[in-house]
């Protein structure tokens, strides 16, 4: 019985590694580099739902949207401000712009709440619902809903709406794109804005369920999300939610009948692997060199 | 003559090192120990430089190898091995383990490397700490206090000697390997992996080499950093330190020795003068890191180079004296001012 435990809490998990995925292949589609800071988002809709939450004291759904709003607009300025000045520069510049942001954003937090650990409290007053003898958090059953809704929108999105298709097109070929009255401004702004209504959502979300917050969280909700974005292949939407809800639910399995201090580790092993022995991972498609 | 003239005189070196002798008797102790930090860190921001500013290679593990070797040589020191032997120990195992690191580059590109390198990283920090019998886990340990020949090196000015020789010794054959086939070829990479292995660069050779060069920089960096601060915690090894070497290449200019040295004097002086700020520490850091990018992609190195304080890094030194009609052909040139001042245009690698 103790596998189908395992397998919800699993997937649970698996539910916010997967918008934390979502979050950064949107932004590799878009312009082809890794967002580094994107844990960062997360902590940021994590701690504006604490705080309108636990210490203001409004509703949960209040906190939620006040914390994808923060996000959003955090993306929206850093991608305005921070990355269209240097789009055109190499990859690596790009990425290491992110790097620095992550540590700007984390020491910023800090200056608030220093280094300690702050407790959420529970936002569904009932209890448990106990189904046999798997165990299903309220809350996590929402996180899960969301994120499999969230994923088919953002699916659909990208094969039919105007903006998706843009998206697309952008990423393949910016100068192609801008010739054929793309608005590649646009593309990138609305790009980051969604990615940061993401992790500012996953933050809002999981923040109940982690119930633990600490202005470091990022770093640790960036790579379990850089694993499952890993795990389905760099690029792929599809990819990014099943990616996250296998290594919620491999984590899960690896501390449980291995040992409970690999719990934390799998998801770097997982990414290593995959890197080294099926670089395209689930759902991606070949990397052509061209000369 | 400009100042820049000064760094290329043949007696540079040997001024440098006397230089290095004298500054001991100027410092009082807690000073000495900045100086100490300042060496270490040239050490280990040549590892990060190497990788990432000649080899082009985007790596986040440069952090893991400077704890490895921080670990390596204080575990073996403690064994009563020679000081020298156990900092080489520490260098050669982070190279090797760099060297396993850098297999997966000769597939992996770009992004996918730094993915693989910094969960690469984590699982370093991850093993320090849980690695009970050997790390003492989280608490971290006292590093020994080295013994050399017979002498222990008690204070920091005692350390400082053992450190600036390592250092300066390091510091002297990195500059001559970059100015051998192997800089070039780590270049060439850098630049075009297409046009380098249609030269005759074995890739998978080269990157290797980058990889392991890199590891035992940043191993024997690490190793003297356990000698010069006596503790070593896990946690000191983690993203934050690597985003400290990133901003060292980043503020001293990418690609450059100068600019190691130029950001290692800074960043880590930096912080000390900044003491009441410690709390803004990292986002000092992420700011300096992201200013550099955008304002100052050259770096220090490249704003006092442009201002010929610095001298520029030829790659290739030697071309006059070596090939009489390249010299005939340049003066020729010169005269009708067709090549004049080649390498004020910055050939620069």
């Amino acid at each position: 019985m103790e596998f189908f435990i395992l397998l919800s809490a699993g997937l649970a998990n698996g539910g916010y590694y997967a918008l934390i995925a979502l979050g950064l292949v949107l932004i590799f589609k878009a312009q082809d580099m890794v967002q580094f800071g994107h844990g960062e988002v997360f902590m940021i809709g994590a701690f504006t739902a604490y705080t309108v939450f636990a210490v203001v004291g409004w509703p949960y759904l209040v906190a939620f949207f006040a914390a994808v709003l923060a996000a959003t607009v955090v993306g929206m300025i850093v991608e305005r401000w921070l990355i269209r000045p240097i789009a055109h520069m190499p990859h690596m510049t790009l990425v290491m712009v992110t790097v620095g942001l992550s540590f700007l954003l984390k020491g910023a937090a800090r200056i608030e709440w220093g280094k300690d650990i702050y407790t959420f409290p529970a936002v569904f007053k009932s209890g448990p619902i106990v189904i046999g003898e798997v165990v299903l958090m309220p809350q996590q059953l929402v996180l899960v809903a969301f994120t499999l809704t969230l994923s088919v929108v953002m699916y659909l999105m990208f094969k039919y709406t105007a903006l998706g298709k843009q998206m697309r097109a952008t990423s393949q070929n910016m100068t192609g794109a801008q010739l054929s009255g793309v608005n590649i401004g646009r593309v990138f702004s609305s790009t980051w804005a969604m990615s940061g209504a993401m992790g500012g959502a996953a933050g809002a979300l999981s923040a109940p369920v982690l119930s633990l917050l600490f202005p470091d969280i990022g770093t640790f909700i960036l790579l379990k999300g850089f694993a499952a974005a890993v795990l389905g292949g760099f690029g792929s939407v599809v990819g990014a939610v099943v990616g996250g809800f296998a290594v919620g639910v491999m984590e899960k399995f690896v501390g449980f009948y291995i040992a409970t201090a690999l719990e934390h580790i799998s998801a770097f092993v997982i990414i290593m692997l995959v890197l080294i022995f099926w670089p395209k991972g689930l759902f991606g498609k070949k990397d052509v060199t061209r000369v | 003559m400009r100042i820049s003239a000064f760094f290329e005189t043949r007696w540079f070196p040997a001024l440098f090192l006397l230089f290095l002798l004298v500054i001991p008797l100027t410092t009082n102790n807690y000073f000495q120990f900045v100086i100490n930090l300042v060496l270490c860190y040239v050490l280990i921001g040549f590892g990060q430089q190497l990788i990432l500013g000649y080899a082009g290679q985007f790596s986040f593990a440069n952090a893991a190898f400077m704890g490895i070797g921080a670990y390596t040589t204080s575990i073996i020191f403690t064994l009563n091995v020679p000081i020298l032997i156990a900092l080489m120990a520490g260098g050669l195992l982070a190279a090797l383990v760099a060297c396993l690191v850098g297999l997966p580059a000769l597939r992996l590109s770009r992004v996918y490397l730094a993915l693989a390198t910094i969960a690469f990283g984590e699982m370093t920090t991850w093993v320090l700490t849980h690695w009970n019998s050997v790390t003492k886990g989280g608490d971290g340990m006292y590093s020994p206090v080295p013994v050399f020949f017979g002498y222990s090196l008690d204070t920091d000015t005692e350390r400082y000697f053992l450190i600036a020789i390592v250092c300066f010794v390091m510091v002297m054959i990195a500059q001559r390997m970059l100015a051998s086939k192997f800089g070039r070829a780590f270049i060439a990479i850098r630049e075009n992996e297409m046009v380098a292995s249609c030269n005759g660069i074995n890739i998978p050779l080269y990157k290797t080499i980058a990889f392991a060069l890199s590891g035992f920089y940043a191993g024997v960096g690490g190793g003297l950093y356990a000698i010069a601060v006596n503790y070593i915690v896990p946690d000191n090894y983690d993203l934050f330190q690597l985003v400290i070497h990133f901003a060292l290449v980043m503020v001293g200019g990418l690609g450059s020795m100068y600019g190691v040295i130029v950001g290692a004097l800074v960043l880590t002086t930096l912080p000390e003068v900044l003491r009441e700020f410690q709390h803004y520490q990292e986002m000092t850091y992420g700011v300096l890191l992201i200013l550099f990018i955008v304002f100052i992609p050259r770096g220090l190195a490249g704003f006092l180079k442009d201002r010929r304080i610095l001298p520029r890094e030829i790659l290739v030194h030697g071309w006059k004296e070596e090939i009489p009609h390249v010299r005939e052909a340049a003066k020729t040139a010169a005269v009708f001012n067709v090549g004049a001042g080649a390498e004020d245009r910055g050939e620069e690698h």
